[in-house]
């Protein structure tokens, strides 16, 4: 099987990414769906073999700032598919990766109480980062959510009322979600 | 066609507003500040199906639902694809087993996941020692010619796996919108838009972005003779943006391509252009999941107006366009 090789006379810049079929999550059911919704920054991600080593799998520990819904512990470690062994790197497509040092908000899900992963593949992950004008921290991906909870609304690409969020703002809005969820 | 028709029109007044727009990405893993980028240089590739069945779809339609995903790849013009359907087997499309093998596997986890692909990389020598689809079978499927209400088509999805499989990354070419309890696609002009269509739905055949990408990865100089392509660079306060969805329409074809600045520089290239005046528009990346197209280690810029190239752009035969600059400002 080794009939792959790679070919860099590419007319075009090539460029690493992920790529797989989801369906999509809008923000309010990405709250609601999720049991936990933590801020922190990973300190940890190792691969090892899963599924008597025919999978790849990552585990990410993450040292937790504040969570925003629920609570794991001041330190909490989920599993991505994918990973790096040695030499051999599996690339799950559609999976988020994650490097010491990342700063982001975890939607994360737990099933039959095993170790947690993130909700939707890489639409519960959403990463922090500085503003480069202001310094302050913010949410890089925009919310993607409805201005009413009724009703149909296109996306329109653009929006300028769509912008990556202070960190304050973004927990502001999970928040409110929640207490909107809570009075339902 | 008429979804067809709604596009264009949806790209002409675009010159007026700020509707949606298209691309093409291509595969690639990053291994350091080194770059692999997937291809096939070996045909036929040769896969298995996992010999499992679903409620409403056995693993012969699956294979077969396979096999019209690699013939449509293999019947665009101008490329060398060619595939072979070797036998089913007992695993599951994982990895391990250093088999190309696609079937359905149950992945409860991956709770918004249809389909995916992986790879398996041997970073000192760049070579891909293993492929695998996996169709989650914890979603509804279908294999009826006409579909079903309620359950997602496998012919489709396994077009848009076969895709990555070839080495193709996601096209922006779609729009979805809000409704009460949740979101939707409400248009794509190609296989490989990300996001699923409502259950039911039919997205069986590569169109002009979907041909574009594939061309320019297993293309023939029969194409590379016929195409030219677009370079430019998109700046925002008078410096590069990364991530900007760049696309080019064609006012005579209808058709629509695009790709995405890669670089702090905020450069671009499209190939695989038709010939002649194109309109190129730009447009931030800020409706989706970003990692579901680019390295999130590239800081990718999303806060900025949608903008247009003041004037049409001519793309030469065989050649590429003048160097465009389009600056946009923040939102």
């Amino acid at each position: 099987m080794r009939r792959l090789a790679l070919c860099a006379s590419l007319l075009i810049l090539p460029v690493a990414l992920h790529a797989t079929v989801i369906l999509p999550i809008e923000f309010r059911e990405l709250v609601t769906s999720s049991a936990v919704i933590v801020h922190g920054r990973v300190t940890d991600a190792r691969s090892a073999f899963v599924d008597e080593r025919r999978s790849v799998e990552t585990f990410v520990t993450l040292d937790v700032d504040e969570y925003f819904k629920g609570n794991l512990g001041h330190h909490v470690t989920f599993r991505v598919p994918g990973g790096q062994i040695g030499r051999y790197k599996t690339v799950f497509i559609g999976a988020p990766e994650f490097a010491e040092g990342d700063e982001v908000v975890l939607f994360l899900k737990t099933a039959g109480g095993g170790i947690p992963f993130v909700t939707g593949l890489s639409q519960g992950a959403f990463r922090v980062l500085p503003d480069a004008a202001s310094g302050r921290k913010v949410v890089t991906t925009p919310i993607v959510m409805g201005k009413s909870t009724g009703g149909v609304e296109t996306i329109v690409r653009g929006d300028p009322t769509r912008r990556p969020l202070p960190i304050e703002s973004f927990r502001d809005a999970v928040r409110q979600v929640l207490a909107e969820a809570a009075r339902q | 066609m008429k979804r067809a028709a709604a596009w264009i029109l949806a790209c002409v007044v675009a010159l007026a507003t700020a509707p949606t727009a298209f691309a093409y990405l291509k595969l690639g893993v990053r291994q350091g500040s080194r770059l692999i980028t997937l291809r096939w240089n070996a045909m036929p590739i040769r896969y298995f199906i996992t010999n499992r069945d679903v409620p409403n779809v056995t693993a012969p339609q699956l294979r077969d639902a396979v096999g019209r995903g690699f013939a449509s790849w293999a019947a665009v013009p101008n490329v060398t694809i060619s595939s072979e359907f070797v036998g089913f087997t007992g695993f599951s499309p994982v990895s391990g087993d250093n088999a190309t093998v696609l079937g359905f596997s149950n992945r409860p986890e991956l709770d918004r996941v249809l389909g995916s692909t992986s790879f398996t990389v041997d970073t000192v020598t760049g070579e891909i020692v293993e492929s695998d689809v996996f169709f989650n079978s914890a979603f509804a499927w279908s294999a009826a010619t006409p579909g079903e209400t309620d359950r997602q088509d496998i012919g489709s999805i396994a077009l848009h796996e076969i895709g990555h499989l070839l080495g193709l990354g996601h096209s922006m070419l779609g729009e979805t919108q809000l409704f009460s309890g949740g979101r939707r696609v409400l248009g794509a002009e190609a296989v490989m838009f990300p996001i699923a269509f409502s259950p039911g739905t039919l997205n069986r055949a590569p169109r002009a972005d979907d041909i574009a990408g594939i061309s320019d990865i297993y293309g023939t100089d029969t194409f590379r003779n016929t195409t030219g392509s677009i370079t430019g660079r998109v700046t925002k306060n008078g410096s590069g943006v990364i991530g900007a969805h760049v696309i080019t329409f064609n006012p005579a074809s209808g058709r629509l391509i695009g790709g995405f600045t890669l670089s702090q520089d905020g450069t671009f290239t499209i190939a695989g252009i038709e010939p002649g005046p194109q309109l190129v528009r730009v447009e931030p990346l800020d409706d989706g999941d970003i990692a579901s197209f680019l390295d999130t280690s590239l800081n990718i810029d999303v806060d900025f107006r949608p903008a247009f190239y003041s004037r049409l752009v001519t793309v030469p035969r065989r050649g590429t366009s003048r160097s465009i600059e389009i600056a946009v400002v923040a939102k």
